[in-house]
């Protein structure tokens, strides 16, 4: 019994360490990137995608918990399980696209490793969301305004998906970055000649050399701004299908917030879209 | 501890944090117990006494977790305990500095008892306060940017959700200097609802 005990304990506190790792850039290093590892398992990273949503899901759903008893209830523990639901899901429906994507502009990422690079964008983005939580169950308890309440949820998981899309988009970067080429041998650097020795043929043939060393560092130069231009187009893409399918996602597993005049549902009927109700709560909020 | 306090205002040494959140507490208090003391009443000056610490250390507490992992993620780990201290400092920064003005309120209220000057008077007195927090802050933070540039994110954001939150928070905790027309109470009956829809409301008129 105590030894079982004393394993989960240090099962669990390498689970954190591991996740401190995370969010400090351990995994995520240029030189790791660039040799195409991401050496944290998948199963951590959904684990910790799970643990974080889930902290931010209790916080979203006291909302509804100070309204409604037994359905405020109900909706704490559903927003608990769909907030990281939300995020592993879209991430689940999206992956083939990106990858195939990211495969086509020749990124350095294996299937895996693309996969694990996702989930760090996914935990860190939900890491900073469940720092928000202390935030969001403040207001829960100062206010009573559903929209206001809405919107600030809005707000948040919008800051925290823009850190996550940071982190990515930095990491996407050091992946298509040229690798250093083989330096070649240092080249002998003559002694300093005194300017009266050099003689005309010499000085011609260093100004070559000097214009091909030019030439070359302008065009490894291009090459980069190439590969860094791809990482963008790469990262765009992502972005434009992650970000559409997330937030019909997030309309999908309604109601996160649970509005204090209805009774409690799993998910509501299909209407409208994400962005009409997103409108539609601000425009309430100062009614 | 003065000493302590004198180190805290001058930034030029580390102040214990027990010591920054000590004398932050009794300084608070020592301006919120003048604060509530409009027209003489003693309970309201002991609600308003527990509410101003109680306002600067709820609101630095809620926005803390965000403060370490906004830190954590910029790659700014390594200075965190430097920064930490460089908030809380402010904090204690704006006790101090309020302490500091309670005579002036004091003056204040005897020269005159309308309640809409003491509310001008108290809104000044925060405004200088937190003025003296903003130049701790900057001073705490001063040699962080000059070693890493990103730490004027971790600031702002600090700042920003630091004041959104502080903002609601003054709002729900009201009143802090008491209308002598209405009775005393620790919160008002009417406290609960949101200052942001409300300013809105008032800018607007919806």
């Amino acid at each position: 019994m105590e030894a079982e005990k004393e394993k989960t304990v240090s099962a669990l506190k390498q689970f954190a360490c591991e996740i401190d790792t995370l969010l400090r850039g351990g995994f995520t290093r240029k030189e790791h990137l660039k040799a195409g590892t991401i050496a944290i398992p998948v199963r951590t990273l959904i684990l910790a995608g799970l643990v974080l949503g889930g902290i931010y899901g209790v916080m979203m759903g006291l909302y509804a918990l100070s309204y409604n008893g037994v359905d405020g209830l109900l909706q704490l523990m559903a927003t608990t399980v769909k907030v990281p639901l939300l995020f592993l899901l879209t991430l689940l429906i999206t992956c083939p696209s990106l990858y195939v994507f990211s495969a086509l502009a020749r990124s350095r990422l294996s299937g895996t490793d693309t996969l694990r690079l996702l989930l760090a964008a996914i935990a860190i983005n939900l890491a900073v969301l469940a720092s928000f939580g202390p935030v969001t169950a403040f207001f829960t308890l100062s206010t009573r305004s559903y929209p206001f309440m809405v919107v600030l949820n809005v707000v948040f998981f919008g800051v925290a998906g823009l850190v996550g899309l940071v982190f990515l988009n930095k990491a996407l970067t050091s992946v298509f970055e040229v690798p250093p080429e083989p330096s070649s041998p240092p080249e002998e650097v003559p002694e300093e000649v005194p300017e009266e020795v050099m003689d005309v043929s010499q000085a011609e043939a260093e100004e070559g050399a000097k214009e091909l060393e030019s030439m070359k560092k302008i065009q490894a130069r291009r090459e980069q701004t190439a590969r860094r231009d791809l990482a963008g187009r790469v990262f765009g893409a992502w972005l434009a299908i992650y970000c559409v399918v997330g937030a019909q996602m997030g309309w999908v597993l309604r109601p996160f917030v649970g509005s204090p005049d209805l009774p409690f549902q799993l998910f509501r009927p299909r209407e409208s879209n994400f962005l009409a109700a997103v409108f539609r709560a601000l425009a309430q909020l100062f009614e | 501890m003065f000493s302590k306090i004198d180190a805290l205002l001058r930034g030029e040494e580390a102040v214990p944090w027990r010591v920054l959140i000590a004398a932050g507490c009794m300084a608070g208090f020592a301006y919120g117990a003048v604060m509530g003391f409009f027209g003489g009443r003693w309970l309201q000056s002991c609600y308003s006494g527990l509410k101003v610490p109680l306002l600067l250390l709820v609101s630095t507490l809620v926005c803390l977790p965000n403060f370490f992992v906004i830190n954590t993620v910029l790659g700014l780990r390594d200075d965190f305990a430097a920064a930490y201290r460089g908030v809380l400092s402010a904090q204690g920064g704006v006790a101090v500095c309020l302490a500091a003005l309670a005579p002036l309120t004091m003056v204040g209220y005897l020269s005159s008892s309308h309640y809409t000057f003491a509310l001008v008077l108290n809104g000044t007195m925060f405004a200088l306060a937190s003025l003296a927090g903003q130049v701790t802050l900057a001073r705490h933070y001063r040699p962080l940017i000059a070693r890493n540039p990103r730490h004027r994110i971790g600031l702002t954001m600090w700042l920003v959700l630091y004041v959104f939150v502080a903002i609601q928070l003054a709002w729900v905790l009201r009143p802090f200097i008491g209308d002598p027309s209405r009775p005393t109470t620790f919160f008002r009956e009417t406290a609960w609802g949101n200052a942001y829809v409300k300013i809105f409301v008032a800018l607007f008129g919806v």
